[in-house]
């Protein structure tokens, strides 16, 4: 069995330590025996999307983000229909507002977005930075996802949220949601990087991965003690 | 307007009082090491003490970048303080306005030879408005506690608008791309680097820029020495390494000391060795050299200096016990610790490391840059008996170490400092080296020293609340 993870742009979005999400999904994968390979999709090496069997995007400066914005335009349709079927997706951050329709910036120009979803991100005054944590909508156990934010932009939408946020800021500061599900595709503010502590979320990806590509049910366990003792020491200094 | 001046000064001599009454509880009644707190006190009541500053130094250096500062500092210190009797300095690496000012209160003289300071990247903006520097040596940019300052760009930019309407004479490390950018201000221009050695890659992990700062287009390099510093050329439109002014060639890592040759630009050249590891540290003394050189001093008396120099400030410290070294490195962001791990790769003593992870606001309150950095690469150390991960995030570089490939059986968590401390110095390696943070670098190292002096832990626990205490600045 073998998975290709997809990085989307690896050498314009990669702030924050999301590198360690590709790491934890290859690792959680190696462990289990299902082989790996990461493809590292960017302006040099325009890999077919539909090979890929789970995606990440991450987040990037303001100039790798207009870059990434005007090149993967050209996907758009491509990246939608692969959500509609199901493939995985996690997008962060600045990976997570491409998904949508437009990034209103501080000047008040409208950068487009893919569109692939009807919302939109707003720059407003002041970042929203820190620890957060939330309940997920996903009905993984643990309940909690645990990360860091770090982000000028506030999302809005009506679409189901990733988790309601418990400590933090999440989409916008002021609904109390963070993040965005659809299909497979998951869209999320939390760095930390989001995976590594939270192995739950990453075998979520990973099972829907497989089971889109085999048809199967459930993951083998793994000794995830170090994952939950890093996770349960941000709830232990951080949770109200 | 006599009343003005009155006033002012009257303001001036109680400004310096209230900093060095603040000093004074600090260091002799709490016994803390290293604070800005005197400065922020001082600069409270008399806001344009840098200014004071600025007129009683008749040379000024002034020292910014991410990586390097503060060894850089004690350097381009241990070699001038040889060669001229008065320099201030800010050598503990309080580098936002309130330390220089802390440094200032710290022994006050009418008159100083010079004035060599290491500057916050985020505070250079504000301490050019008071200091006019003569030399301003800008050593690298990488990624370093991101939720303070946004982006590099935005760093470079400052520092740009900054720079341009002085009259300076700019030190830059011709290797990264993104400080010798700063020639587009075409000020006098002083370029320093390392050349391809037996270290360079051809690949690395982490480059904070793949683009080219002038065109934006992808850069091509024929290697890397570290990070994005290396020989890097731009296809569209040819911005690439300026030719050096200084420069160092034949690097060689032998018994536990890094030897090269510095040559200078009429080609004069001088061997010289350094005890510090770290292909970083190299750079650092590229740095020292080409600053003192540049001011006119004789490069064999130089390189003495730096063959002599010792440190002693917790940054990159060693401690001798009857047994065993004890290496202090502080560790702050990716290119740091990848660069530290590499440098432990060439030491094959048989050895214990211990990390101590903090996420307090001057450690950066984000540890996600530890997933950035090539902690991989510890796989490769050589006859390590055990890893410690202490610290607030002790967790998290335990997790870290997970993921890079490193058994679990070997790494232990401990988030109690002083008792992991306890536990390293006990184990049978000849040498430990201890990777803080920045918060946890000076109770590190006062933890090493009681232990190595045998009284006992200090006030040291005092001393980090004390530090982490907030008092309005200007
Ligand atoms: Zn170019």
């Amino acid at each position: 069995m073998e998975l290709k993870i997809y990085h989307m742009y690896p050498d314009l979005l990669n702030l924050y330590g999301d590198l360690g999400n590709v790491t934890s999904l290859r690792q959680r994968c190696v462990w289990r025996g299902i082989n790996v390979e990461i493809v590292g999709f960017s302006m040099n090496n325009e890999a077919p999307l539909e090979d890929g069997d789970l995606f990440f995007i991450g987040g990037g400066s303001d100039r790798g983000q207009n870059i990434v914005y005007s090149h993967l335009l050209n996907y758009s349709r491509e990246m939608e229909s692969l959500i509609e079927d199901g493939a995985p997706v996690l997008a962060i951050c600045g990976g997570y507002q491409l998904l949508g329709e437009k990034y209103i910036d501080a000047e008040g120009n409208d950068v487009p977005g893919l569109g692939i979803f009807d919302y939109h991100t707003r720059s407003e005054e002041g970042r929203l930075i820190g620890n957060i944590i939330i309940k997920n909508s996903l009905g993984l156990s643990p309940e909690t996802l645990v990360g860091f934010e770090n982000h000028g932009g506030r999302t809005y939408h009506e679409h189901q949220p990733l988790g309601q946020v418990m400590v933090g800021y999440g989409n916008n500061g002021k609904d109390q949601e963070e993040g965005m599900v659809y299909q497979n595709c998951i869209g999320t503010y939390l760095h930390g990087p989001i995976l590594p502590k939270n192995p739950h979320l990453a075998d979520y990806l990973i099972l829907k991965a497989m089971e889109r590509k085999y048809g199967l049910k459930e993951l083998s366990k793994l000794d995830d003690d170090r994952e939950f003792s890093a996770h349960d020491k941000v709830l232990q200094l951080y949770a109200p | 307007m006599g009343f003005n001046i009155t006033y002012s000064r009257f303001r001036y001599y109680f400004a310096v009082a209230a900093g060095k009454l603040a000093s004074f509880i600090l260091q002799r009644i709490l016994k803390s090491s290293a604070s800005a707190m005197p400065g922020k006190v001082a600069m409270t009541i008399y806001p344009d003490i840098l200014k004071v500053v600025n007129q009683r130094c008749q040379g000024k250096i002034l020292i910014t970048g991410t990586n390097g500062k503060t060894t850089t500092n004690n350097l381009i210190n241990f070699i001038l303080r040889r060669e001229y009797p008065s320099v201030l300095s800010n050598l503990r690496g309080a580098n936002m306005p309130q330390g220089l000012v802390s440094a200032f209160l710290h022994d006050q003289k009418k008159n100083y030879d010079w004035g060599i300071f290491e500057v916050d990247e985020g505070s250079f903006q504000d301490v050019t408005k008071d200091i006019k520097p003569d030399y301003v040596l800008v050593t690298n940019f990488f990624r370093d506690q991101l939720d303070r300052y946004g982006e590099i760009e935005k760093a470079f930019q400052d520092i740009l608008k900054a720079l341009e309407p002085l009259d300076t004479t700019l030190i830059l490390n011709a290797d990264d791309p993104l400080v010798s950018n700063f020639r587009k201000l075409h000020k006098k221009n002083i370029y320093y680097g390392v050349t391809r050695n037996q270290y360079s890659t051809f690949e690395q992990g982490i480059v904070e820029s793949r683009f080219c700062p002038a065109c934006s287009n992808y850069l091509e390099y024929s290697y890397y020495n570290y990070g994005q510093l290396g020989g890097y050329q731009c296809p569209d439109c040819g911005f690439k390494n300026p030719p050096y002014d200084y420069q160092i060639t034949e690097v060689n890592y032998q018994d536990h000391q890094y030897h090269f040759q510095f040559k200078e630009k009429d080609q004069k050249t001088q061997d010289i060795s350094f005890a510090y590891e770290g292909i970083y540290n190299v750079y650092n003394c590229c740095a020292a050299l080409s600053t003192a050189l540049e001011i006119g001093l004789p490069l064999d008396k130089v390189a003495r200096s730096i063959e002599e120099f010792e440190y002693h400030l917790g940054r990159m410290e060693n401690f001798e016990f009857s047994d065993k070294i004890v290496k202090i490195a502080l560790v702050k962001n990716p290119i740091g610790l990848s660069e530290t791990i590499s440098s432990i790769i060439l030491d094959e003593r048989p050895k214990s490391m211990l990390f101590v992870l903090n996420d307090n606001p001057a450690d950066g309150r984000d540890v996600s840059w530890i997933w950035d950095a090539e902690v991989e690469k510890t796989v490769n150390i050589s006859d390590i008996h055990k890893i410690y991960c202490s610290g607030r995030r002790a967790e998290d570089i335990a997790l870290r170490l997970k993921y890079a490939g490193v058994p679990v059986e070997l790494v232990e968590v401990n988030d109690d400092m002083d008792q992991a401390i306890e536990k390293v110095l006990k184990d049978d390696v000849e040498i430990v080296y201890l990777l803080p943070t920045y918060t946890a670098v000076f109770q590190a190292r006062e933890l090493v020293l009681a232990r190595l002096e045998g009284t006992g832990k200090k006030m040291s626990h005092v001393r980090e609340y004390l530090k982490n205490l907030k008092i309005p600045g200007r």
